[in-house]
C-alpha cells in the first residue's frame, strides 16, 4: 500500500478566518459544561462505600421486611381476584 | 465527587479538552443559554430554562390511579382529614425530590447508577427490579385512566392504547432533552383540569366541610382506610420519582450552581400538584352529599358519569379529559425512569440528548414498558380496576427502599461535598420512611389476615 504523498498542498486550504468562529463557538459550548458533566467523566465508575456492620444488617432488615411485605400485598391482590 | 472536582481542575492541564459525546454536544447547547441568561441577570428566563424535572415529577405523580384515589377519598370521606393530609403528603414529597435534583444536580448521574456503584450490583438491581414491577402496573393503571376518561367520549381501551404509544414515541422522536421535557411540561400543565372540574362543580363546601364526619363516611371499613390512606400516600411519593428526578436532573445538565432554581422547581411543582389534587378531592366530595356509592363504584369508569349526573356536563367532562392527562403524563414520566434505569444499571447511554441508535437500551425500555402494559389492558376480563387500586399500595411497599438509599446518597460525602444532607433534612428524610413503611405494613398485614381469615373483613 502507497503512503499518500505529503509534499502536495491541500488543492484548497482551510482559510483561517473559516475556522475560528466554528471552533470558539464549540470552545464556548464546552465551557458551559462542568469538567464532571462530560460523559468521559461520569462514565468513570465510582467506589464502593464502605458500609459499616450495623448499616449492613439494617440493610438486610430491610430487604425482608419489603419482601415479607409485598409478598402479603400480592397475595391478597391475587386473592381478591378469586 | 463535589470535593474532588476543584482538586482536580487544579491539577489538570488548563488546555485540556475532554473528548466530546453527541450527548456533551446537546447538553452543552442548553447549558450555554443557561449561562447566557445567568450572565445578563436576565431571571424570569433562567427560572424558565431550570424548571422542568421537579414540576414534571410532581405532576406526574397526579396520574391517573391518583387523582382516582383522591376522588374516592373525598367521596367516601369527605374533605376531614385529607384536606390537611394532602397538602402535608406533597410537603414530604418536597422534602424527598429535594434531595433527589440535589445529588443529581451535584453528582451529575442517575440514581440507580449511584446505588450499583456505591452498594453493590445486588441493591442496583433489587432497585431497578422493585421500579420496573411497580412501573409496569403503574402504567397499567395509566391506560386504565385514560380508558376510563375516554369512555365518557364512547371511545375504547384500543384508542386509549393508541394514544399512549403515539405519545411516546412522538416525544420520543426529537432526539433532545429540552424537547421532551418542554413537550411533558406543556401536556402537565393540564392537569389543571381537575381544579376546573371542581370549580365547575359548585361544590357547597360548607355542606360537605359539616357533613364529612372522617369515620361516618359511606361504608368505610377499617381495611377501606387503610387502602385509602395507603394508596394516597403511594399517589404523592412513589420510587419511579424519586429515579426520575435524579436522572432528570442529571440529563438536563443541572449543577450546583442551580440548586436555588431546583428547589423552585420541585416547590412549584409540589404547590400545583397539591392545589389539583385538592381539585380532585373536592370532585370527588361533591358525590359523598349527594349519598354516593362506595369506593369500588367511584374508581371504576362509573366516576365521570357519576358526577355528570350531579355536578353537571361540563365538570364531568373536564374530569374526563383531567383524566386522560394525567394519565398520558404519567405514561410519558413513568416510561422515562424506566428508560433510565434499565441504561444506568445495565452501564449503557441513558440519555434523551442521544440519538435512538446510540441508546438503543434507553430508547427500547422507553417503549416496552407502554407497549406491555397497553397490551395487557386489551386483554378481555383483566382485573383493570383492582390493578388500579392495588397500583399505589405495591409502590408505598416497596418505596421505603428507595428512600432509604436516597437518604444515604445525599449523605454520602464523597459523592456530594459541602451539599449533604442537614441534620433537618435527615429528621425529617428518616420519619418518611418510618411513616411510608408503617401506612404500607398496616395495609398489608391486615389485607392478608383478612385473606387468610384470622381477622374478619
Amino acid at each position: 500500500m502507497r503512503l499518500p504523498r505529503l509534499d502536495r498542498p491541500h488543492p484548497r486550504p482551510i482559510p483561517e478566518r473559516e475556522v475560528q468562529p466554528q471552533e470558539r463557538y464549540e470552545d464556548e459550548l464546552i465551557m458551559s459544561l462542568e469538567r464532571d458533566q462530560f460523559v468521559a467523566e461520569t462514565s468513570r465508575p465510582l467506589p464502593r462505600a464502605a458500609l459499616s456492620r450495623g448499616v449492613v444488617a439494617a440493610l438486610w432488615g430491610l430487604r425482608i421486611f419489603v419482601t415479607v411485605v409485598g409478598a402479603m400485598v400480592v397475595y391478597t391482590f391475587v386473592y381478591q381476584l378469586h | 465527587m463535589a470535593t474532588t472536582m476543584a482538586t482536580e481542575l487544579a491539577h489538570s492541564p488548563p488546555l485540556a479538552r475532554p473528548p466530546l459525546s453527541e450527548e456533551d454536544s446537546a447538553r452543552s447547547q442548553d447549558r450555554a443559554r443557561v449561562e447566557r441568561a445567568r450572565t445578563h441577570s436576565k431571571r424570569w428566563r433562567l427560572l424558565w430554562l431550570l424548571v422542568g424535572p421537579g414540576i414534571l415529577a410532581m405532576l406526574g405523580e397526579n396520574d391517573g390511579p391518583s387523582m382516582i384515589a383522591y376522588a374516592a377519598d373525598g367521596a367516601q370521606y369527605g374533605l376531614g382529614m385529607f384536606v390537611p393530609f394532602i397538602p402535608v403528603l406533597f410537603a414530604m414529597a418536597f422534602v424527598c425530590q429535594e434531595m433527589c435534583m440535589r445529588i443529581g444536580a451535584v453528582t451529575h448521574r442517575g440514581y440507580g447508577e449511584l446505588v450499583l456503584q456505591r452498594f453493590g450490583r445486588a441493591w442496583g438491581w433489587f432497585g431497578a427490579i422493585d421500579l420496573s414491577l411497580t412501573n409496569l402496573v403503574t402504567l397499567i393503571a395509566e391506560f386504565v385512566a385514560i380508558r376510563v376518561g375516554l369512555a365518557f367520549f364512547h371511545l375504547g381501551p384500543g384508542v386509549a392504547v393508541a394514544l399512549g404509544l403515539v405519545l411516546v414515541m412522538f416525544t420520543l422522536s426529537g432526539g433532545r432533552y429540552w424537547r421532551w421535557e418542554r413537550i411533558v411540561l406543556g401536556m402537565a400543565l393540564f392537569n389543571g383540569l381537575f381544579l376546573v372540574s371542581a370549580i365547575l362543580a359548585e361544590p357547597d363546601l360548607g355542606q360537605i366541610a359539616r357533613s364529612s364526619e372522617f369515620v361516618s363516611g359511606s361504608g368505610g371499613s377499617f381495611n377501606t382506610l387503610l387502602l385509602l390512606v395507603a394508596s394516597t400516600v403511594g399517589a404523592t411519593v412513589t420510587p419511579w420519582m424519586i429515579f426520575f428526578q435524579q436522572s432528570a436532573s442529571a440529563d438536563k445538565g443541572m449543577t450546583p450552581r442551580d440548586l436555588g432554581h431546583g428547589r423552585w422547581d420541585t416547590a412549584l411543582g409540589a404547590v400545583l400538584a397539591t392545589i389539583f389534587g385538592l381539585g380532585a378531592l373536592v370532585v370527588g366530595a361533591t358525590l359523598l352529599t349527594h349519598d354516593g356509592a362506595g369506593i369500588q363504584g367511584f374508581a371504576g369508569a362509573g366516576f365521570p358519569q357519576a358526577l355528570e349526573h350531579i355536578a353537571g356536563r361540563a365538570s364531568a367532562l373536564t374530569f374526563a379529559l383531567g383524566l386522560i392527562e394525567a394519565g398520558a403524563v404519567a405514561i410519558l414520566t413513568i416510561s422515562a425512569s424506566t428508560a433510565y434505569a434499565a441504561g444506568e444499571c445495565i452501564g449503557v447511554s441513558h440519555s434523551f440528548n442521544t440519538s435512538p441508535r446510540n441508546a438503543a437500551v434507553f430508547y427500547t425500555a422507553n417503549v416496552l414498558g407502554a407497549l406491555v402494559a397497553g397490551a395487557i389492558i386489551l386483554i378481555p376480563g383483566a382485573p383493570l380496576l383492582s390493578i388500579a387500586l392495588n397500583a399505589n399500595v405495591l409502590a408505598t411497599v416497596l418505596l421505603p427502599v428507595s428512600l432509604t438509599f436516597m437518604v444515604m446518597l445525599a449523605n454520602d460525602r464523597l459523592l456530594m461535598g459541602r451539599w449533604v444532607n442537614g441534620r433537618l433534612i435527615n429528621a425529617i428524610g428518616i420519619s418518611v420512611i418510618a411513616f411510608v413503611a408503617i401506612c404500607g405494613t398496616a395495609y398489608g398485614v391486615d389485607s392478608f389476615l383478612q385473606s387468610v381469615h384470622v381477622i374478619a373483613g
